[in-house]
């Protein structure tokens, strides 16, 4: 961030911009797919109460869902990825990096296996499973010491753990090898309203409490000894944030699996483009966040019409190039040193 | 005043320092100074928090220091750490803002006398023309005066800093000197680890010497000076010279 005069300004037009995107990609996710609709169609269908032509229908009990999942998904995602990345004081963290999004995945898998027709325990199992690979990250840790190495190395150990965990599952259950692709890529397809109410109510209050907890984030950043200083509880404050951030990608995954990107890339663009001002980033990388998914399944629903491609496989063939080109151009992570 | 009675502390989970008694006169500018690995940083890290006090007592103003919440004890000292590893891509104001953190409630609301408090120690930091610039792209002197006046944000009777020089060339080290002095002249206590002697004799009231874990002494510069423990210590010639009624000191 440049110190040039009239910057608050210039944060403003960019969250304006933010919002407008995110509105923007609303209609579009809302007009386009395997059947278009005019965007006056989508206003009426939207607003015409519980009258069903076959528009009216696709939009408020397909698409609506869909695009709220997508929403939801990119902020919960984006979000933790801020938390984590300034917790970890690393470039590299987000949830898939250090374990949480594979936590949640496997235990989402065990409720698969264990109560297969039952999809509501879904988002409890992975918020649970998000939550023991937070304290499993933070155990080691402790044990070891807290310091942000630790916790990145003990992220990835639980992660590939994890992993062959959900490898495993799958091995052992061909039942739900069937339709577990979807699930290890990410992919919104098929989501309705009663998957979503969970993990919306999860997703929401944990995105008010990152929001309350910024300023400790911001000072965090500082490093240990002068958050300590300041008075912060150090330890309290970082596993605070660790479940919050667990609360955030569980939700998601336990819907959606394990969309990757969206954590690692989002709150690096908006890095770049506002400062790593935790009370500024949160809401902007929300807001990208939620475009960004939104977009990518729009593109996976329309791309390969009439089929479909699941939202992770898009996310990661636009984000993987992306974060190429943050390694390429070294100053992607200037601020965190991984 | 700040005391410190037959208190032992360590670090890391190993005992460093045994038995200690040193007092920090209230309104005085005191300086420890000490070879690398003397414990000058073990002593005074028991007062934010990152050493712990395994015997012995620290008694602030008739109060036990050690008995204090984090946020009650950033109330009345206030600790700038050595070096600052990470520079964050936050504004100058945002920075110094964070030493208002004690005293905020759940919500972290600034109020009226918050923002009044923040610029005041931006001004005694001599930072406002920086205010809305970023950290990461302060030169090093500025920036460590940010980092003070975020120190003075946490308006704080006492106020410590670990070698708040380093790494600062001349003219940035004498501004932030300076600014301690002028605390120190407002009627704080002010307590400095430097690793500059020539500079600790100069601007000093009261100087603590350290060696190997102990306290070898503590008293005026000039008595240090007369008493040769600076020079012993150091193993270093200190040579004195005054004018227009300022006393110098030269270590070679």
């Amino acid at each position: 961030m440049n110190g040039q005069k009239g910057i608050k300004n210039k944060k403003i037009i960019l969250i304006f911009a933010l919002v407008v995107i995110l509105g923007l990609s609303f209609i579009l996710a809302m007009a386009f797919g395997s059947v278009s609709i005019s965007p006056i169609e989508v206003i009426k269908a939207l607003f015409s109460g519980g009258e069903g032509s076959t528009e009216a229908t696709i939009i408020r009990s397909i698409r609506l869902p869909r695009i709220l999942a997508g929403i939801l998904g990119g902020v919960g995602l984006s979000t933790a990825g801020v938390i984590l990345q300034g917790v970890m004081n690393n470039a590299l963290a987000s949830p898939n990096t250090i374990g949480v999004g594979s936590g949640a995945g496997f235990f989402v898998m065990l409720a698969m296996v264990l109560f297969p027709r039952n999809v509501s325990v879904q988002p409890l199992f992975a918020f649970i499973g998000a939550l023991i690979a937070t304290l499993a990250i933070f155990a080691l840790a402790y044990f070891a010491d807290t310091s942000r190495i630790t916790i990145i190395l003990a992220g990835i150990t639980v992660s590939s753990f994890l992993t062959a965990g959900i490898n495993l599952l799958k091995t052992l259950d061909t039942d739900i090898a069937v339709n577990i692709n979807s699930f290890l890529v990410g992919s919104l397809s098929g989501v309705s309203f009663s998957d979503i109410r969970i993990p919306a109510v999860g997703i929401g209050a944990a995105f008010v409490f990152a929001v309350i907890m910024a300023r400790p984030l911001n000072m965090l950043e500082l490093g240990d000894e002068v958050a300590g200083s300041l008075g912060m509880r150090v330890g309290l404050t970082r596993f605070l944030l660790l479940v919050i951030s667990s609360v955030l990608a569980g939700c998601v995954v336990s819907y959606a699996g394990l969309l990757s990107f969206a954590g690692l890339i989002v709150p690096h663009i908006c890095r770049k483009l506002f400062g790593s001002d935790a009370r500024i980033l949160i809401p902007c990388s929300a807001l990208l966040g939620g475009s960004f998914v939104l977009l990518c399944d729009l593109i996976g629903r329309v791309a390969a019409s009439p089929y479909e491609l699941p939202t992770g496989i898009i996310m990661s063939f636009i984000g993987g190039p992306f974060f190429m080109y943050l390694i390429i151009r070294k100053k992607g992570g200037r601020r965190l040193n991984a | 005043m700040l005391e410190y009675r037959n208190v032992s502390l360590s670090s890391g989970g190993v005992r460093i320092l045994y038995d200690i008694n040193v007092a920090f006169k209230t309104g005085k500018l005191t300086t420890i100074i000490g070879p690398n690995g003397c414990g000058k940083t073990t002593l005074i890290q028991a007062l934010n928090g990152q050493s712990r006090l395994c015997g012995g007592e620290i008694i602030l103003d008739n109060e036990d220091f050690s008995s204090l919440k984090p946020k009650q004890r950033a109330r009345k000292v206030s600790f700038l750490p050595q070096v600052h590893m990470t520079i964050p891509a936050i504004s100058t104001h945002t920075l110094v803002s964070h030493g208002r953190f004690p005293y905020l409630g759940f919500a972290r609301k600034m109020g009226e006398e918050d923002k009044r408090i923040i610029r005041e120690a931006m001004k005694t930091a001599d930072i406002l023309e920086y205010e809305k610039e970023g950290v990461d792209t302060l030169s090093g002197g500025v920036r460590q005066r940010a980092f003070i006046a975020m120190q003075l944000a946490q308006s704080c009777e006492y106020i410590v800093a670990d070698e708040p020089t380093t790494y600062l060339d001349v003219k940035s080290r004498k501004q932030v000197l300076d600014i301690y002095s002028k605390l120190r002249n407002e009627g704080r206590t002010v307590v400095l680890v430097l690793h500059d002697i020539a500079k600790a004799l100069e601007i000093s009231d009261e100087l603590i010497i350290m060696k190997n874990r102990k306290i070898l002494f503590s008293g005026t510069p000039a008595e240090a000076i007369k008493a040769g423990i600076v020079e012993e210590v150091f193993e270093t010639e200190v040579k004195t010279f005054t004018e227009d009624n300022r006393i110098y000191y030269v270590t070679d």
